[in-house]
C-alpha cells in the first residue's frame, strides 16, 4: 500500500506515494493496516449494497435466509429423533431441536463468511484491476454481510424456543444468567474465524477456480463434524479435546452451552475459540497479504 | 539512501507528478488451460509441476511526468502499457525500481469499476467513489455533478445499470473518474465511452483539469486522441520504452512501425 500523507502542492491538497518492491512479498504492514482501517466504510457500504442487490428482486429472499436453516433444523431434528427411536422428546421435549437450530444458525454464519469471502476476490475483478486498496476489504465485506444476515436469526431462535417450551414444557430453557454475556464473545470469535478462513480460501480460489465448488463439500462434512447434530457432551473424557481440531468446534460447543443451557463456558471453549480466531486471522491473513500482488495479474 | 521526506521534497522542488526510476515488472502466469484444484491434485499425483511462464511486462523504464501535463502511451497489445498504468496507480507493485507519485490518483483502467449491474447508477456512483477512497459524505457532495456530467437520459440514473447501453455505462464510469478532483488521472482506453458529443465533453473536461495543473496519463489506441490531447507521448514495445517525444512525430513513427514493422532505430535509415 502506498505510504501516503497530505502535503500542499500547487494550491491543491495532495498526497505523496512511494511504490517500491515488497519485502518478503509483503507490503509495509503498518501502512496496509492503516489503509485497511481508513477504508472500512467501503467494506460496510459494499456489504450493504451487495445485500440490497441480492434481494432487490426477491423480497422473500431475506425470509428464506431464516427459513432455510429453520426447515433444515426441523429435518435434522426428525432424523436424529428417528435414530434415537423418538424417546428423547418425552424426556427433554424439543431441546434437541433448539440445540440443532442455534448450532445451524451459528455454523451458517461462519459458512456464509467463508463461501462469500472465497469468491470475493475473483468476483471483484474489475475493482481489483482499477483501484489500489487493501484487498482484504473484499472478504471483510462478505463477512459483514454474513453478520448482517445472522443477527436477525437470533430473535427467531428465541421465538422458536418459547414456542417449543409452550408445546413441550420439558424443553430446556436457560435461566436468565450472566453467562449470556458470553454470546457477543462467541459471535466475535465465530466471525473472526470465518473471516480469517475466508482470506485463505479467497487466495485458493484465485489460483484454483473450482475451490468454491470444493468448499460446498468441505462445509457439509464440516457441519457433520461440528457439534450441531450431536451434543458436545457426547465426547467424553479426552475425546472432548478433539473439538479443538475443528476451527469451529469450541465456538459451536460454547454456543450450545450458553444458548440452550445457560451454562458458563469451560476453558477449552474459551481458549479454543480465541486460538482459532487468532490463528485464522494471523495465519490466513499473512497468506492473503503475501499473495495480493498476484491478484492483479491472475484475475 | 534518501528518506521519504527527502524524496517528497525533491518531487515538490522538481514539480513532478510522477517519477519512475528503473522500473521493472515481472510476474508469472499459469499456462494451464484449466486452473482447478482437481487438475493440481492430478498433476501432483503424477509428480508434474505447474506450467508457468514469467512475463517481463515492463523493463527498466525511467520516466518523469511534470504536473499539469498530459502524457499519452501508445503501443501494440502486450507492450506493457496497462501494467505500467497499474504500477503508477499502486495496484501492481514493482519487481524492481521505484515509482514516486505526488498527488491524489483517480483511475479508469477498467470500465465500470466496482459497478454492480443490479444496482442503480446512483448507487453505483456511491460505490465507485468509496472504492476510490472517498468518504460517503464526500461522494454524496459530488453525486449531482457526476450525474450532470454523465448526462444520461431522464430517469436512467435510478434504474439498474444492467439496463444501460455500453455507452451509458462508460459515461457514468468516466464521469465518476473525472469528478473525483484528482491530481493525477489515469485513463486506459476510457475515451471510447459515449457518443461524439460526450467525447468532446470529455476532452473539454480534461483540458480543464490540465488548466488546474492536474496531470493526465492516457493509454489509447486512438492515435488522433493522443495527438489532440497530449503534450508528450511514449511508445512502448514489449516492455521497453522505445521512444519519448512530441505526439505528432512519435505517432508517425509508430504508424510506420505498424505498417512496415520496423522499430525506431531502423526507421532512421528509411
Amino acid at each position: 500500500m502506498p505510504k501516503a500523507k497530505s502535503v500542499s502542492t500547487g494550491g491543491f491538497e495532495s498526497t505523496f506515494h512511494i511504490f517500491e518492491p515488497h519485502k518478503a512479498k509483503l507490503p509495509p504492514l503498518t501502512n496496509y493496516l492503516r489503509e485497511f482501517w481508513k477504508r472500512r466504510e467501503f467494506a460496510f457500504e459494499l456489504a450493504r449494497f451487495t445485500d440490497k442487490a441480492e434481494y432487490l428482486d426477491a423480497k422473500l429472499g431475506r425470509v428464506w435466509m431464516v427459513l432455510n436453516p429453520l426447515l433444515l433444523a426441523l429435518v435434522y431434528f426428525l432424523l436424529v429423533s428417528v435414530i434415537k427411536g423418538g424417546a428423547a422428546v418425552h424426556k427433554i421435549g424439543l431441546t434437541t431441536l433448539t440445540h440443532i437450530l442455534i448450532g445451524l444458525f451459528t455454523f451458517y454464519f461462519a459458512q456464509n463468511c467463508i463461501n462469500a469471502g472465497a469468491t470475493s476476490i475473483t468476483n471483484g475483478g474489475r475493482l481489483i484491476l482499477n483501484q489500489a486498496f487493501p484487498r482484504a476489504l473484499l472478504p471483510l465485506s462478505s463477512s459483514i454481510q454474513a453478520l448482517q444476515q445472522f443477527l436477525p436469526e437470533l430473535p427467531v431462535y428465541i421465538v422458536v424456543v418459547v414456542i417449543a417450551k409452550l408445546a413441550y414444557p420439558k424443553t430446556h430453557t436457560p435461566p436468565i444468567t450472566w453467562h449470556f454475556l458470553w454470546i457477543p464473545f462467541i459471535i466475535i470469535c465465530v466471525g473472526l474465524t470465518g473471516f480469517g478462513l475466508s482470506l485463505g480460501f479467497a487466495v485458493m480460489n484465485v489460483y484454483f477456480r473450482d475451490t468454491n465448488k470444493f468448499l460446498a463439500y468441505v462445509t457439509r462434512i464440516w457441519l457433520y463434524l461440528s457439534p450441531v447434530l450431536w451434543l458436545p457432551s457426547t465426547l467424553r473424557g479426552w475425546h472432548y479435546n478433539l473439538l479443538l481440531i475443528n476451527p469451529l468446534g469450541p465456538a459451536i460447543a460454547a454456543t450450545s452451552d450458553v444458548w440452550v443451557d445457560g451454562m458458563n463456558l469451560n476453558n477449552l471453549e474459551i481458549y479454543g475459540s480465541i486460538f482459532w480466531a487468532i490463528f485464522s486471522i494471523v495465519g490466513c491473513g499473512y497468506f492473503f497479504i503475501s499473495r495480493e500482488r498476484d491478484f492483479a495479474v491472475r484475475i | 539512501m534518501q528518506s521519504e521526506s527527502d524524496l517528497e521534497q525533491e518531487m515538490l522542488d522538481s514539480k513532478l507528478a510522477v517519477k519512475i526510476e528503473e522500473l521493472s515488472i515481472t510476474y508469472k502466469i499459469n499456462l494451464e488451460s484449466k486452473r482447478t484444484l482437481k487438475n493440481a491434485v492430478m498433476r501432483a499425483s503424477k509428480g508434474q509441476k505447474i506450467k508457468t511462464k514469467t512475463v517481463e511486462a515492463v523493463k527498466n523504464l525511467s520516466l518523469e511526468v511534470p504536473h499539469g501535463s498530459v502524457l499519452g502511451i501508445v503501443g501494440s497489445n502486450g507492450a506493457g502499457k496497462s501494467t505500467l498504468m497499474r504500477a503508477i496507480a499502486g495496484i501492481l507493485p514493482p519487481t524492481s525500481g521505484r515509482i514516486l507519485v505526488n498527488g491524489k490518483i483517480s483511475t479508469l483502467l477498467a470500465l465500470g469499476v466496482g459497478f454492480n449491474p443490479a444496482l442503480s447508477g446512483r448507487d453505483n456512483i456511491i460505490l465507485g467513489g468509496l472504492a476510490a477512497g472517498l468518504t460517503r459524505e464526500e461522494i454524496e457532495d459530488k453525486t449531482d455533478s457526476i450525474i450532470e456530467f454523465a448526462a444520461l437520459p431522464d430517469g436512467f440514473i435510478d434504474l439498474p445499470v444492467r439496463t444501460y447501453s455500453s455507452g451509458m455505462y462508460g459515461r457514468v464510469a468516466f464521469s465518476v473518474a473525472v469528478n473525483m478532483t484528482p491530481d493525477i488521472l489515469l485513463l486506459d482506453e476510457a475515451l471510447s465511452a459515449g457518443d461524439a458529443a460526450f467525447k468532446e465533453k470529455s476532452f473539454e473536461r480534461m483540458r480543464e483539469l490540465c488548466k488546474e495543473a492536474r496531470t493526465i496519463i492516457i493509454v489509447s489506441h486512438a492515435l488522433q486522441t493522443v495527438i489532440d490531447l497530449c503534450d508528450t507521448a511514449i511508445w512502448m514495445h514489449k516492455g521497453n520504452m522505445l521512444q519519448k517525444g512530441k505526439p505528432e512525430g512519435l505517432v508517425e513513427d509508430y504508424l510506420k512501425f505498424l505498417k512496415v514493422g520496423l522499430l525506431p532505430t531502423a526507421l532512421e535509415d528509411v
